[in-house]
């Protein structure tokens, strides 16, 4: 903007320095027109300046002539000889009209005479600044984009555009008198039908172009046939394997969406070829509206296979993709051993993105505050962060040595706010370490979590941990000896920084493998209720004391709070995951290969549905069913992926009672909270009892 | 690379495909059967050596008749190849007529019998013809 306020003063500067010049020529001819009073000389000078007029007017435009009969109405053509002298032009006819007075020198076309006169002497003028508002200057500018060869035409094509509509804004017509507004109005039509016209000439000007372009290549087709080596130079650079991995992904995309759906189905045609969407087509469980549905298997035969799957997570920002971890393939000792593969919902042959590691990943989850971010811990006991615009390798990665972790990590956060946030890891030595995302090189804060006193033994090896939806300085870990302990990140009110040595929440026998808070967003507040899996093959649901509550209460060291609830199943349960828009709806995942998913709202003694994932295209080997991990996606709560010892993701959806945030009642919350509050009653006339 | 390359190759309908360089037209890479999509025109032309120069590869011995049939498969790549780029710089130049900021990104060329999936690249560019889906 300022360069072209700069261009519109340079110009004023040269029409005020052309203006004065003029003026001074024109005195002088009058003078040297008194001098010599003959007629006849006169008629005969006047002959040669029309004669030469007539060929430098000729040769340069002809259409001039009659632009120089009315240069106000004419619009200035984008061309800044021509339209300077149009300029000079209607000044002329004021400064000329003294001459035309003059006795002996009537002649009509007297106006045009002196009009390109000032054209020899624009560019010998110094720029002066002087303020005067000329609308045309506009034509002025597109000048340069005008001239230049073909290349450039569509991007003048564009500045004419721009210009047209700037047109209003860059004349400051507050200081134009409402004549002057007028003709504004009028050059401002002129100059838009110019420009319709030109754009047509450039537009078959394009026209020609590419028929001649297109016409070339058919011609010389043969002859740029690239030679051996060429090609190989070709598709060896790194900008072709770039290429083919970006088209390939888009390819494959629009293929596989095509498959889905077809857009140009005619529905009118044909009924009878329309498959039978009955509830038995593909690998369904579950009934009617509690109905679970297998979308999707992912599986890569050359980075899945032989590893398992140890942590599933969708992404919050883009709720198509899936990340998946895997652990070693112990058949490839040159691969890296942990990977983590991103598969898209609409892409099926192959993960959107592979991120490797040096190690097995037992641990990763998407950022929730950067949708690039994904954050992972290993077995070697590194956090690792990776960024889906980086390639395959961490971004980021935690010293082995030192202050950080030296024990598998199992479990990893990030908690906090869009602006303030942490990565928070444990590792089985019972170390927490709180991370900058931006700075891994040291934990911010680190602690170290032990067994309370009644126990014998000091370790706690955390298996889990997890936060609640409201305070990021308050968590729970499940532990291998299986009781889940509450921590606090901080010295607070009667608790010190670390494992809470009031309450622990025991009732599990074996290791706990996951702990779930609900994620609790409706009119009824349940975040206070969790969701435990354990070796010991049930699910137990808890509720559990505010930590700020726990402060308040004067117990004894170490009570236990027994579970609410059990669910005990027929084999080891790996994971138990809360809806993330139904109140009473989890889903769980056993070593029998089955997913169940539970509405305690209607049930709580066995699941409304359940399902197994379609076999693998491998065959199984005994054992491989065996279903590690859980994931719902978090938007609309419809979709669940799963995985475990035979490395493939399975997608489902779920029926509109078990998902999908259109169909949840208000009712169900508050019976979720009826039926915790029965269990509340049961539990404490149990221990009266006792 | 390969990998890619070769799983593009097997997936379900897809017909050929062909990667060229965006800015001259050059073949670079194909795959598939071209010549069934559109047979090389100008093979009786080109086809100097060979009598039976016709596409129908029936004719000839059994050496001849690889030989005619790679040439077709060549030429009938190079002349879709020209198609294609012909028919791309029209549809761009449509695209930077109505904004000189924008850019091509996907052809989609839908027609009764096949698809034509183009991705230019700014270097590059893919084409994939492949079976719609019955209809």
């Amino acid at each position: 903007m300022q360069q072209r306020r700069d261009e519109i003063l340079a110009k004023k500067a040269k029409l005020a320095e052309l203006k004065r010049q003029r003026e001074l020529r024109a005195t002088q001819t009058n003078a040297g027109r008194l001098a010599a009073p003959t007629s006849g000389q006169k008629n005969d000078r006047k002959r040669e300046i029309e004669d030469m007029i007539e060929r430098l007017v000729g040769d340069s435009r002809p259409s001039s002539i009659a632009g120089a009969m009315s240069p106000g109405r004419r619009g200035s053509r984008p061309n800044s000889v021509l339209s300077g002298g149009e300029l000079s032009a209607a000044e002329n006819s004021e400064y000329t009209s003294p001459t035309n007075a003059h006795p002996g020198l009537a002649v009509p076309a007297q106006p045009q005479v002196l009009t390109t006169v000032p054209l020899q002497t624009i560019f010998e003028c110094p720029p002066s600044p002087v303020k005067e508002t000329f609308s045309y200057s506009k034509g002025v500018q597109t000048t340069d984009d005008w001239t230049p060869p073909a290349s450039a035409r569509p991007r003048a094509i564009s500045e004419l555009d721009d210009d047209d509509l700037n047109a209003p804004t860059s004349t400051p017509s507050k200081r134009m008198s409402r004549w002057g507004r007028g003709r504004e109005e009028e050059l401002r039509q002129n100059i838009r039908n110019e420009i319709e016209e030109e754009l047509k000439a450039a537009r078959d000007l394009v026209a020609d172009g590419v028929l001649q372009s297109s016409s070339v290549a058919a011609s010389n087709f043969p002859a740029r046939a690239l030679t051996s080596e060429e090609l190989a130079a070709v598709t060896a650079s790194d900008e072709f394997v770039d290429f083919v991995e970006r088209s390939t992904k888009v390819i494959e995309r629009a293929l596989d969406m095509g498959n889905e759906y077809d857009i140009l189905t005619d529905y009118s045609l044909q009924a009878h070829d329309i498959e039978d969407e009955d509830e038995q087509a593909g690998n369904t469980g579950g009934k009617g509206r509690r109905r679970v549905k297998e979308i999707v298997q992912f599986y890569d035969d050359r980075w899945s296979k032989k590893r398992m799957i140890s942590s599933l997570d969708f992404s919050p920002k883009y709720p198509e993709l899936v990340l998946a971890s895997y652990t070693k393939n112990p058949s490839a000792p040159h691969d890296p051993d942990g990977i983590i593969q991103v598969w898209n919902q609409h892409l099926h042959d192959r993960p959107e993105f592979l991120f490797h590691a040096q190690s097995d990943i037992l641990a990763a989850k998407f950022s929730p505050f950067h949708p690039n971010l994904i954050i992972g811990g290993t077995y070697s006991g590194q956090v690792l962060l990776w960024d889906t615009r980086a390639k395959t390798a961490p971004v980021q990665k935690t010293p082995l040595t030192g202050s950080g972790h030296s024990h598998p990590v199992y479990s990893v956060d990030i908690v906090g706010t869009q602006n303030a946030n942490n990565i928070i890891s444990v590792s089985t030595d019972g170390a927490l370490c709180v991370w900058s995302v931006d700075m891994l090189s040291q934990p911010q804060e680190s602690l170290t979590l032990t067994t309370p006193p009644p126990n014998k033994f000091e370790d706690l090896a955390p298996t889990t941990m997890a936060f609640p939806q409201a305070d990021p300085t308050y968590f729970l870990v499940g532990s291998e000896e299986g009781p889940i302990y509450p921590c606090h990140r901080y010295d607070r009110a009667g608790a010190k920084a670390g494992v809470d040595s009031r309450v622990s929440y025991k009732g599990h026998a074996a290791p706990v493998v996951s702990v779930d808070f609900h994620p609790a967003r409706g009119p009824v507040d349940l975040g206070d209720l969790i969701l435990s899996s354990s070796l010991d093959w049930s699910v137990k649901l808890w509720k559990v004391r505010a930590p700020a509550a726990t402060s308040t209460i004067v117990e004894s060291a170490g009570t236990a709070i027994p579970p609410l609830l059990e669910f005990v199943r027929e084999d080891v349960v790996y994971d138990a995951k809360w809806s993330p828009v139904r109140p009473g709806v989890f889903a769980l995942v056993d070593g029998a290969g089955s997913l169940e998913l539970w509405d305690i709202t209607v049930e709580t003694e066995i699941p409304v549905a359940k399902i197994s994932p379609t076999p693998g295209k491998g065959g199984r080997q005994l054992l491989s069913k065996s279903l590690n991990k859980v994931a719902w996606e978090t938007t609309d709560g419809k979709r669940l992926a799963t995985g475990g010892i035979d490395a493939v993701v399975s997608l489902f959806e779920v029926g509109p009672d078990l998902g999908g945030k259109e169909a949840v009642r208000n009712d169900e919350w508050t019976s979720v909270k009826k039926l915790v509050a029965r269990l509340e009653a049961i539990s404490a006339g149990v221990i009266g009892v006792a | 690379m390969e990998e890619a390359l070769h799983r593009l190759s097997k997936k379900p309908g897809v017909k050929a495909w062909l990667m060229l360089d965006r800015t001259n037209g050059a073949v670079l890479k194909t795959n598939g059967q071209i010549a069934t999509v559109r047979p090389a025109k100008s093979s009786a032309t080109a086809n100097g050596n060979s009598s039976s120069s016709l596409p129908t590869p029936t004719g000839g011995s059994f050496s001849t008749d690889v030989q005619t049939n790679t040439n077709n498969e060549t030429l009938a790549a190079q002349e879709l190849a020209s198609l294609v780029w012909s028919f791309l710089s029209s549809a761009g130049g449509l695209i930077d007529d109505i904004d000189s900021e924008d850019e091509l990104k996907l052809l989609r060329l839908r027609t009764k019998k096949q698809e034509f999936v183009i991705v230019p690249e700014p270097k590059y560019l893919l084409v994939v013809i492949h079976d719609t889906p019955p209809a």
